[in-house]
């Protein structure tokens, strides 16, 4: 039982967790923030698993940039409870919880179908430098394209979000 | 020595399926929107996984798309979400049923 | 000779298809002149190929019909003595059956139409009596019965005249399938269908094969010629005009089973126990239609019942094996019968469609030209001495009595016994009609008669001449004549045999047979000349019901109906509605709304909620996800 392999148990339990914790709550704050430390339990999961770019990434770009926006429009709106429902929570979980339960064991099954899985990889990491010599050179297009997705996702949210004076909208 | 490979799939796996769970359950569009970002994570890990287990980069690099395409699809679910409370001044996933045969 | 014999069945048939495809565009007259020509000049072509064919057959093939591998059926010609005298009559008849037709029908507004079928009919006969092949002969068979049916339905507007043609149509249809059978078996036993050929090989069959395939003929011959159990049809069809009835219920169409028989006579002679079996077919019919002929009132249907009884003793003939007897016997009774019923038509006429006996009395002095004619026909009939009926029926009855067996002496008693009717019958009808007052309804004035065109009187004549003398074309040789006919029809196989009986018997029995005749139109004066009724109640009640029975023909058609078209209809009601109606459709049906059904409950599934939609992505992701691993596992093991 090395460090390495304590320190992603911790964090796997912690990602869970966080997890578990922010799929459950009534309200949606708490459960973005929630998620924010799942997010970083991730980013420690990453760097474990030999992607410190990707790590500091995770925390920048997700926990930092996707939830914040989350943050702002759920504060924006207005009507964000949950209706009290009727049935009781399990009830209501419980077909998700089967179909999920099911799709687990069936998936789990598969991985340990192949004995080339059961291997140990070796620690290593792949350093930034690495990283970004691959990302420029072999995947320079994929690159663009992505930044072309920025642009119209850019573009596509502006133009939803804007007032557009209609008698039905609400201010 | 490293864990084995089967554990890192088998976190990915459990943390998937509780985003579909989320998605599944919940009434909040945001809270589905949050199902979806679990299940997007969960694929993310999953392929830094593999780029481990294979000792290839470009498992790396495809859980650095998953992050951006994550980005861009929030941002624009976002901004429905936003258009469409401003209409119907709900986000209850069980109030835009007009496709319902 | 071939020229001849192409254009003797061409022609009628060519003035059918003129009158079809334009007759419509055409005057009154050019349609009639059309017609008639057509099968006047028939009847000079007959002659002409009578007296160039020197009593040799001839065979021609005209054209290939069709063939189907190595079955192959050409449109061939037959030309032998008895189709030579068979081909004078059917043209002779016709001719003046369509000259009478034209003064008959002149009222009618479809005329058109009725020459064209006349024609075609005409066509249709000679094609039966000349064809060499049988399955050509079936072409003509077929065609005379649509004919008919076309025909007795003249008036279709009349719902008598509809089914009296369906029912014609359908009760000769049963004879047509047995003919069909029999042209199956003639193909697979003997590998011919020429009739020379079947003819000349016909004396290799078995005795059984011989009578199976004669059994099946025979009864093709019983519903064309309107035999018993298939002589229902033909007192109904007397629905259709008069001349079709003188032409094709008298003398051609009701003949062709008769000319049938004897054309494939070799066949019928290889088993005796087909031959007793035609003969006995014969006797009952001869009965059934003398009995029913003695009641009725309407002059055709006494008529009908004549022909049926008549075409009986042909049959009789040819059972007993004497065809020249039974050809004779064909040809005086197309003469008498088809006068009596052209005579009848212009009684009916005169008195304005009236065709109830007793209403129609003392014609003698209304109608004088009539009653001479009516007078040969009916004397024909009747066989009184010296008339071509006598001579016929004499040789008949003589025929059957020289036959070893004794079961012919049985029949040979029941046929003279008929005979004793026949004359009775026959002048029953004369008498009423022509003598005395009529019978019409208490307070209704006798009918007094429209005057009728000349010329349907005088074509009359050339039949009266035939009916009283024709008999002499076949004189036996005792009294002084030469046996023309049957010298003539040696030629033909298996025909044709001189009667060896002694002088003193054939003497004898035309004696008798001649003064029960004479007692018989005395007695039938006294009954229904001079109007003595016997008259006590008790016989009364069962003379009612006797005549009740020959009055409705045995009550034939309510057995047919009880026993045959009742329990048909059922079934085929019971297919219809329950079976088909009810099973098939409705199944049907119900299967359709069975899926109707599923598709509405399968449309309560899209309820239109973002979280099932969600649910059911994922329900079919983990479906895939455990056939993966099933298969795995599965493969594993």
């Amino acid at each position: 039982m090395t460090l390495f392999n304590i320190i992603f148990y911790i964090a796997a339990a912690i990602v869970i967790c966080a997890t578990g914790l922010a799929i459950t709550r009534q309200s949606t704050v708490h459960a973005v923030c929630y998620l924010v430390i799942s997010f970083m339990g991730t980013a420690v999961i990453f760097y474990i698993l030999g992607a410190p770019l990707l790590a500091a990434l995770e925390v920048i770009i997700y926990a930092g940039g996707i939830m914040v926006l989350f943050l702002f429009v759920v504060m924006m709106v207005k009507d964000q409870q949950d209706p009290r429902d009727k049935p009781s929570r399990i009830k209501k979980w419980l077909p998700a919880l089967i179909l999920a339960g099911i799709s687990a064991v069936m998936a789990g099954m598969l991985v340990f179908a192949d004995p080339g899985n059961r291997l140990r990889p070796p620690a290593v990491t792949g350093t930034p430098q690495e990283f970004g010599r691959i990302l420029f050179q072999e995947y320079w297009f994929p690159v663009e394209i992505a930044s072309l997705l920025l642009l119209a996702a850019l573009i596509g949210a502006l133009y939803l979000g804007r007032r557009t004076g209609h008698p039905e909208d609400t201010p | 020595m490293t864990l084995p490979y089967t554990h890192m799939l088998f976190l990915a796996i459990l943390l998937f399926m509780m985003g579909a769970a989320c998605a599944m359950t919940r009434k909040s569009l945001f809270m589905i929107l949050i199902g979806v970002e679990v299940m997007l994570n969960a694929a993310g890990i999953a392929f830094v996984a593999a780029a481990m287990r294979w000792l290839d980069m470009n498992g790396q690099v495809m859980a650095l798309f998953v992050m951006t395409a994550a980005a861009a699809e929030i941002a624009v679910a976002l901004a429905l979400i936003v258009c469409v409370q401003r209409r119907t001044l709900s986000t209850n996933a069980d109030r835009f049923n007009l496709l319902k045969g | 000779m071939k020229p001849v014999l192409f254009l003797l069945i061409s022609l009628p048939l060519l003035g059918a298809l003129i009158l079809a495809l334009i007759g419509r565009f055409l005057s009154r007259r050019s349609v009639e002149t059309i017609a008639c020509t057509s099968v006047a000049a028939a009847f000079v072509l007959a002659l002409t190929a009578f007296l160039l064919s020197g009593q040799k057959a001839h065979s021609l093939t005209l054209a290939q019909w069709f063939t189907a591998g190595s079955f192959q059926v050409d449109l061939e010609l037959y030309y032998d003595p008895l189709a030579a005298v068979m081909a004078l009559m059917v043209t002779f008849v016709s001719s003046i059956v369509h000259l009478y037709s034209v003064a008959y029908m002149r009222h009618e507004s479809g005329y058109t139409r009725y020459f064209c079928f006349m024609n075609l009919f005409v066509f249709a006969m000679l094609v039966i009596v000349t064809a060499g092949n049988l399955v050509f002969l079936y072409l003509g068979w077929e065609t005379v019965g649509l004919c008919s049916y076309a025909l007795i339905g003249f008036w279709y507007e009349k719902p008598e005249a509809a089914n009296a043609g369906t029912k014609a149509f359908v009760v000769t249809r049963l004879g047509d399938v047995a003919f069909g059978i029999a042209i199956a078996l003639c193909w697979f036993s003997l590998g011919h269908l020429s009739v020379s050929g079947i003819n000349d090989s016909a004396a290799g069959l078995s005795s059984q094969t011989a009578g199976i395939i004669g059994f099946f003929l025979l009864l093709a011959a019983i519903g064309k010629s309107a035999q018993l159990p298939l002589a229902v049809w033909l007192p109904d069809a007397m629905a259709g005009p008069t001349p079709v009835s003188a032409l094709i219920h008298a003398a051609t169409m009701v003949t062709a089973g008769v000319y049938l028989l004897m054309r494939f006579f070799p066949i019928i002679q290889g088993s005796p126990i087909l031959m007793a079996v035609i003969a006995c077919v014969g006797v009952i019919t001869i009965c059934f239609g003398a009995f029913s002929a003695l009641v009725q009132k309407d002059i055709k249907r006494i008529l009908a019942y004549s022909t049926i009884s008549q075409v009986g003793y042909m049959f009789l003939a040819v059972g007993a094996g004497d065809l020249a007897g039974s050809l004779f016997h064909l040809i005086a009774h197309a003469f008498f019968k088809s006068l009596l019923f052209l005579a009848a038509g212009c009684i009916i006429q005169a008195l304005h469609e009236e065709q109830d006996i007793f209403r129609m009395g003392g014609m003698r002095q209304k109608m004088p030209h009539l009653f001479w004619l009516f007078l040969a026909g009916t004397a024909s009939l009747g066989a009184v001495p010296l008339t071509a009926g006598f001579f016929s029926k004499d040789r008949i009855l003589l025929a059957v009595f020289l036959q070893p067996q004794t079961g012919f002496k049985v029949l040979w008693a029941i046929a003279a016994l008929a005979a004793i009717i026949t004359p009775l019958y026959a002048f029953r009808l004369f008498f009423i009609v022509f003598f005395g007052k009529s019978h019409a309804g208490a307070g209704q004035a006798p009918i007094s008669p429209a005057s009728i065109p000349n010329r349907m009187i005088w074509v009359l004549w050339p039949l009266a001449f035939f009916s009283v003398f024709a008999g002499f074309f076949n004189l036996s040789v005792n009294c002084a004549g030469n046996e023309w006919l049957v010298h003539y029809l040696a030629a033909v196989p298996g025909a044709a045999m001189e009667l060896h009986a002694s002088p003193k018997m054939e003497s004898a029995m035309q004696m008798g047979s001649a003064l029960i005749t004479i007692i018989m139109v005395i007695a039938a004066w006294i009954f229904y000349g001079l109007r003595i009724q016997p008259s006590e109640s008790g016989e009364a009640a069962f003379r009612n019901k006797l005549n009740a029975l020959f009055l409705n023909g045995f009550y034939l058609d309510r057995l047919y109906r009880t026993w045959i078209i009742t329990p048909y209809r059922t079934t085929a009601g019971f297919l219809w509605q329950k079976v088909d109606a009810g099973w098939v459709d409705a199944g049907l049906a119900q299967s359709a709304r069975f899926f109707l059904d599923l598709a509405e409950r399968l449309r309560l599934w899209t309820t239109g909620r973002i979280s099932q939609y969600v649910s059911m992505m994922v329900a079919g992701f983990t479906l895939i996800l455990c056939s993966l691993t099933v298969a795995w596992w599965v493969f594993q093991i």
